[in-house]
This record gives structure tokens, C-alpha cells and sequence, in this order.
């Protein structure tokens, strides 16, 4: 039998594992979300889809800003797939919450949980998660991750609690060898600087 | 190097909660980097999966 480690290399990791109920939500939805737009997955599911011993019920995403119209469409697909929005049924009304910066929830139909929980990104810092993602490779499909640093940067020093260091030290320690922590550092004050401007603070 | 083949690893016990945490953190990384992506994500997927059929149950419609 040949034993697979999960490693990276080029913004690109391939992973072996056995796929969670977690990880088959969150491909069945990415499969369709990423016809009307791009994202980024950020956040728990990171940390948890690279081995962290936890569990979560939403699975944090950044997409890019679609039309009202592109929006429409998604959420038919979404519908016809089994899916429901939690905060609103008519498609203004969850359009209305993403431009406002807010996020929606999206669940298999009749269940709340687990659920997608999909944002806009809310200036030139989210942004740049587009940039410099990596793509994990699962044997049911590719999922895009936001980069290590930047995970661990926001997790230390914008999200902050116990739950959210533990997830970036299990990051830290499996891919120490890998991680650029000046890059770390750089986000850490472009986050300290947010803070200052907008007071974004906690989830 | 699979771990069954190999000499046991240990953790250090905490001398608090949060510290022990940190190191069973550490431990368990120390296991993945010795067994294979699909033996340590059977592991994780007890916790995974249970956890969302406690969570489906109480949020049951």
C-alpha cells in the first residue's frame, strides 16, 4: 500500500485523506458557486480540512462581487440542487446583504446546519486573498484555500480567540518548513492597521 | 514512516488546560507527519462526522 503525506508545493497541496461529511458539503457547493464566480475558502474549515482535530458548522468563503442578475442564477442553481438560504428567500433581499457587506448562509434544504457562510470581501485586504491562494487537491474534487500566512495572520491577531490560535498553531507546526513568516508579519500590521482605520474588530 | 512500523511517539502532559491543549496540538501533528493522509483523517472524520449529526439532530426541522 502506498502512504500518502499531505504536502505543499507551487500553491498546491495534495491531500490523501479519507473525505469528511464536511468536505463532501463543501465540494457539492463549491462545484456550483465557482460557476458564477471565484472564491477563497477562509477561516476553521482551513485549519480543519488540513487534519485539525475539530469539528465546525459553517465553512467561511470569500467570493467575488457577481451582478444581481449572476446572483439570481446562482441561487436558482443552488435551489435546484438542494440547497436554501437561511437569511431570506427572495434573491433582492440576499443581494441587498452581500453589497451591504454582510454574510449569508447557505444549508442543505431543511437543515441549518452544517452551512456555507458567504461574503464579499470587505476591502483591499480580503481582496488579496484572491491572489495568492492554494488549491488542495481531494480525490472528490479541488478546493481553493487562502494562503497559510494569511490564515494564521488572521486567526493570531483579528479573530484572536483560544479556538482560533489553536487553529493556527496546527498550521504553524505541520507546514513550519513551509511558511514565510515575514509574510505573517506583514499581515499582522496591515490588520493592526484596519483595526485603527475601520474598527473591524471580532467576527 | 508509518507509525504501527515505528518506535511510539508521547506527549508531555500541560501544566495547565490551555497548555495541554498546545501540546496535544503538537502530538497530533507529530502523528500525521508519521502515518499516512488517509490513517490520521479516519481519526479526524470520527470527530467531524459525529459532530455534524449532533449538530443536524438538534437543528432538526
Amino acid at each position: 500500500m502506498t502512504l500518502n503525506y499531505m504536502e505543499l508545493k507551487n500553491n498546491k497541496i495534495i491531500l490523501d485523506r479519507i473525505p469528511s461529511e464536511l468536505d463532501i458539503f463543501a465540494v457539492e457547493f463549491l462545484r456550483i458557486l465557482e460557476k458564477y464566480t471565484e472564491y477563497v475558502v477562509i477561516s476553521g474549515y482551513v485549519s480543519i480540512l488540513l487534519g485539525r482535530t475539530r469539528s465546525t458548522e459553517d465553512i467561511d468563503v470569500f467570493i467575488k462581487p457577481l451582478s444581481k442578475e449572476e446572483l439570481s442564477s446562482l441561487h436558482k442553481e443552488l435551489k435546484e440542487s438542494n440547497f436554501w438560504c437561511l437569511n431570506a428567500e427572495k434573491d433582492n433581499e440576499i443581494y441587498s446583504y452581500l453589497t451591504d457587506k454582510l454574510a449569508i448562509r447557505f444549508a442543505k434544504i431543511n437543515t441549518y446546519a452544517p452551512n456555507f457562510e458567504v461574503k464579499f470581501p470587505k476591502d483591499k485586504l480580503d481582496e488579496e486573498a484572491f491572489s495568492d491562494f492554494i488549491t488542495v487537491e481531494l480525490s472528490i474534487g479541488d478546493i481553493k484555500i487562502s494562503s497559510l500566512e494569511r490564515h494564521i495572520a488572521f486567526k493570531n491577531y483579528y479573530l484572536g480567540s483560544k479556538k482560533d490560535e489553536e487553529d493556527a498553531l496546527h498550521i504553524e507546526e505541520y507546514f513550519k518548513d513551509k511558511i514565510d513568516f515575514s509574510k505573517i508579519n506583514k499581515y499582522k500590521l496591515l490588520i493592526e492597521e484596519r483595526k485603527r482605520k475601520h474598527g473591524y474588530g471580532k467576527k | 514512516m508509518d507509525m504501527e512500523k515505528n518506535k511510539r511517539i508521547f506527549m508531555k502532559p500541560g501544566e495547565t488546560n490551555e497548555e495541554d491543549r498546545r501540546n496535544f496540538i503538537k502530538f497530533w501533528v507529530k502523528y500525521m507527519k508519521s502515518t499516512s493522509d488517509k490513517e490520521w483523517s479516519k481519526q479526524q472524520n470520527v470527530i467531524i462526522n459525529s459532530q455534524l449529526h449532533v449538530a443536524k439532530y438538534n437543528f432538526r426541522l
